[in-house]
């Protein structure tokens, strides 16, 4: 019973279905009972004139219930406590024909069926009104979403989700707001459309239930915006109002609300329907944080790419506990991997290029660098009415190499004269010439010198390239000696690259020696005489009848008995300058090229690793892998080789 | 003779009830839950089936639907009887497949008006 301190207690509508049905059961019973008995008596008789009494008094207790717990609208305290004054009466007179009944001394399952009426009378008024779910009528709506009601269950923490709730009517968002909060769900309330915008933009909420007919702006104008907006689209909304009709339906349904529910409220229904939005809005929300993750793991891919990606940062994705959180411990742990050996690589380079720093100064200062020789082109000529000579670069078998000017292109280029011999001795040479070239020239690579036209003038014929200002491995060798293991490995990976993007293109190097290799300031290796270099070889066997001219000191076995050569040729030929590089010395040192021949097919250069103790096993073992004398023996191509090393850290 | 299951979990109507329509001339079958009475139904041999809402175990509504959705009950007349609690329970029973409704408390003459409504036609 409610005390009478607060008349202006109110109901909740579940709790006055609740009290409605404890308060008609035992009417019915009482009914029902006294209908059963009229049955069995003389319709004349004192009993049935009990039993009528009873039965009109039943009848008063049922509208009286009605009119104080009305089925939809709220019950009043006040009403409440009038109820049970004006119950007495019929109560009473209930009693009183029982009492009158049992007098008679009816047979026993007569007086069994009386005793049933008299106690459920008796029931009537001890009928416990549930005080607890009394709550003030002013209270405000949103006060159980911060601060629940000392008792209720809405003061557990974990909320099942939260709720807005829109409603014009104070009474109604009260009630709402009760029922949600004890139902587990953290509620807050708007009175009106705008200020349930504003709350909605503020974000954080689970759910809506939107009143249809509010002065302000109508639900159907909140809706709306609340679906326009992309931050609040996904919001599920479900639409209360008073207008049960399918026009009203169809209504919301078309402007995007999930649900519609109509007043007054069926709290099984409500329960169901909240239930049934959160858990989709709960799975959007799962879907919606998977691909947000799925694009945290994309980004950290383009910043793996970029260089910029941090160990680590994917951070709670790596400890999701599905297959996105195991593609995430996989990939952080890889480029975290990469990233390490990155930066092995930037160390390797950055001594190489202390190396080729330290170099420079020498070479420039050497007196070897002024020599320039006797030239067919001197400095300042015009070649092709295009190139103008600046220099000498350098002289071999093929012919005279030039730095020049183009004036075409405004830009630095090398210039490759060819031998008049080498082109006009034989047309089938000089057509595989012309042909090495032209597929050399679709070789694009960093660590390959642009082969850019084969070019003829004044009877001069000539290659055109790209000019790399630097020095070649044989001057840092010159003047360093040997180098480190991480400039060597720098080095290497850099040949096996050009090598690979070459070899992909089906073009065989066939003289790959320190000569042929370009440094830059930055430490880039550049490849040179892709294909060209053999020409001047073949010439010069063929005018000095059987002599192997050329830089036997790398030609691998197969290629020094004139046995066909493949991709593995280059391979042996990078092992020797490897070895150099390694130890200061070329693998096999004789004081002739037929003894040098001889050690080269017969016999096993001394072990990298035994010519120099810093060089680890391993690096060594693949060096001499390398010098292999069968072609079987070596890896099968430069792209392995490249992962070999990448295996050496 | 007519047979009838009543489903009602309250004694004193179960009692009240069953009396009344035994003397009325009808078979009458007792289940106290909703699980029992789609039990008993389910086995057969009732020609209609008074359901009260209010039900422990499984509800009037949830065991309607069942009655509904299962071939061997599927047109077995059932008449909901509900407390008149709520608002909306009679919507509510008819929508769960109820062919009629009732309220308590009974009124006899209107509720064996609508039995007699929903039986076969007898010879």
């Amino acid at each position: 019973m409610t005390s009478g301190s607060e008349p202006s207690h109110a109901l909740t509508s579940e709790a006055a279905a609740e009290l409605r049905h404890e308060l008609r059961t035992p009417v019915n019973h009482i009914l029902g009972y006294a209908e059963l008995l009229a049955e069995d008596v003389p319709p004349d008789s004192a009993a049935a004139n009990a039993l009528r009494t009873i039965c009109v008094a039943a009848r008063e207790v049922l509208t009286l219930i009605q009119a104080a717990l009305p089925p939809s609208g709220l019950a009043r305290a006040d009403a409440l406590r009038t109820l049970f004054t004006q119950l007495r009466a019929p109560q009473g007179r209930i009693l009183s024909a029982t009492s009158a009944l049992l007098d008679g001394d009816p047979e026993a399952q007569f007086a069994m069926d009386v005793e049933r009426i008299a106690r459920a009378a008796r029931q009537l008024l001890v009928v416990p009104v549930p005080a607890d779910r009394t709550e003030p009528a002013s209270a405000p709506a949103r006060a159980p979403a911060s601060a629940p009601t000392p008792g209720s269950t809405s003061a557990v923490t974990a909320h099942k989700g939260r709720v807005l709730v829109v409603d014009d009517v104070e009474e109604n968002r009260t009630v709402l707001a009760r029922r949600l909060t004890r139902e587990g769900y953290a509620v807050d309330a708007a009175g009106g459309g705008e200020e349930a915008l504003r709350k909605v933009a503020s974000g954080g909420f689970d759910l809506v239930l939107l009143d249809v007919m509010m002065p302000d702006l109508d639900g159907f104008a909140v809706l709306d915006r609340i679906k326009s907006n992309e931050a609040t689209r996904s919001l599920p909304v479900i639409m209360i109002s008073a207008l049960d009709d399918l026009a009203a339906v169809v209504r919301c349904i078309e402007h995007g609300a999930e649900d519609y529910l109509a007043k007054p409220f069926d709290q099984v229904l409500l329960r169901a329907r909240i239930g049934a939005s959160l858990e989709k809005k709960r799975w959007h929300d799962r879907e919606v944080d998977y691909l947000r993750h799925v694009t945290r793991v994309i980004d950290a891919a383009a910043a793996v790419e970029k260089g910029t990606y941090a160990a680590g940062s994917l951070g709670a994705i790596t400890a999701r506990d599905d297959e996105l959180g195991r593609l995430a411990r996989v990939f952080d742990s890889m480029a975290t991997g990469v990233r390490a050996r990155e930066s092995r690589l930037r160390e390797q380079l950055e001594q190489l290029r202390t190396d080729i720093t330290l170099a420079t100064s020498e070479y420039a200062a050497s007196p070897a660098a002024a020599d320039a020789g006797t030239d067919a082109l001197a400095p300042g000529a015009l070649l092709a009415g295009r190139y103008e000579i600046r220099g000498v670069i350098g002289r071999g078998g093929m012919g005279v190499v030039y730095r020049a000017h183009d004036r075409e292109l405004v830009e630095e280029v090398a210039i490759k004269t060819i031998r008049r011999d080498l082109l006009s001795g034989d047309p089938v040479l000089a057509e595989q010439l012309k042909s090495e070239i032209r597929l050399a020239r679709r070789i694009s690579h960093r660590n390959v010198v642009r082969t850019h036209d084969l070019g003829e003038s004044d009877g001069i014929a000539f290659v055109t390239m790209e000019y790399v200002q630097g020095l070649t491995v044989r001057e840092l060798l010159d003047t360093r000696g040997r180098l480190s293991v991480a400039s060597a490995l720098a080095l290497a990976r850099q040949f096996t690259e050009a090598l690979s993007v070459a070899h992909a293109a089906g073009v065989i190097h066939r003289d790959v020696k320190p000569e042929n290799a370009l440094l830059d300031g930055e430490g880039v290796l550049k490849v040179m005489d892709f294909g060209i270099a053999r020409f001047a070889a073949a010439s010069s066997a063929r005018t000095q009848s059987g002599l192997i001219v050329g830089t036997p000191a790398y030609m691998s076995p197969e290629q020094l008995v004139g046995e066909e050569v493949d991709a593995r040729a280059d391979l042996y030929a990078l092992g020797v300058v490897l070895y150099e590089c390694l130890t200061g010395h070329a693998p096999f040192e004789a004081t002739s090229v037929v003894s040098l021949i001889a050690k080269v097919l017969s016999t096993e250069p001394v072990p990298v690793a035994a010519r120099n103790a810093d060089v680890p096993p391993a690096v060594s073992a693949l060096v001499m892998r390398l010098l292999a004398k069968e072609p079987a023996g070596r890896p099968e191509s430069a792209a392995r080789l490249f992962e070999l090393l990448a295996e050496l850290g | 003779m007519i047979r009838i299951l009543l489903v009602e979990d309250n004694e004193m109507n179960r009692d009240m009830l069953s009396r009344r329509l035994e003397r009325r001339g009808y078979e009458i079958g007792i289940a106290v839950d909703g699980r029992q009475g789609v039990e008993m139904a389910t086995v057969g041999g009732y020609d209609l089936v008074l359901m009260d809402m209010s039900l422990p175990e499984v509800d009037g509504w949830e065991a309607t639907r069942q009655l509904r959705a299962a071939p061997a009950t599927h047109s077995l007349p059932i008449i909901a009887l509900t407390a008149h609690a709520m608002a909306g329970d009679r919507e509510r029973a008819l929508e769960a497949g109820a062919n009629d409704y009732d309220t308590k408390p009974i009124d006899l003459a209107r509720l064996l008006g609508k039995i007699e409504t929903l039986l076969p036609p007898r010879p």
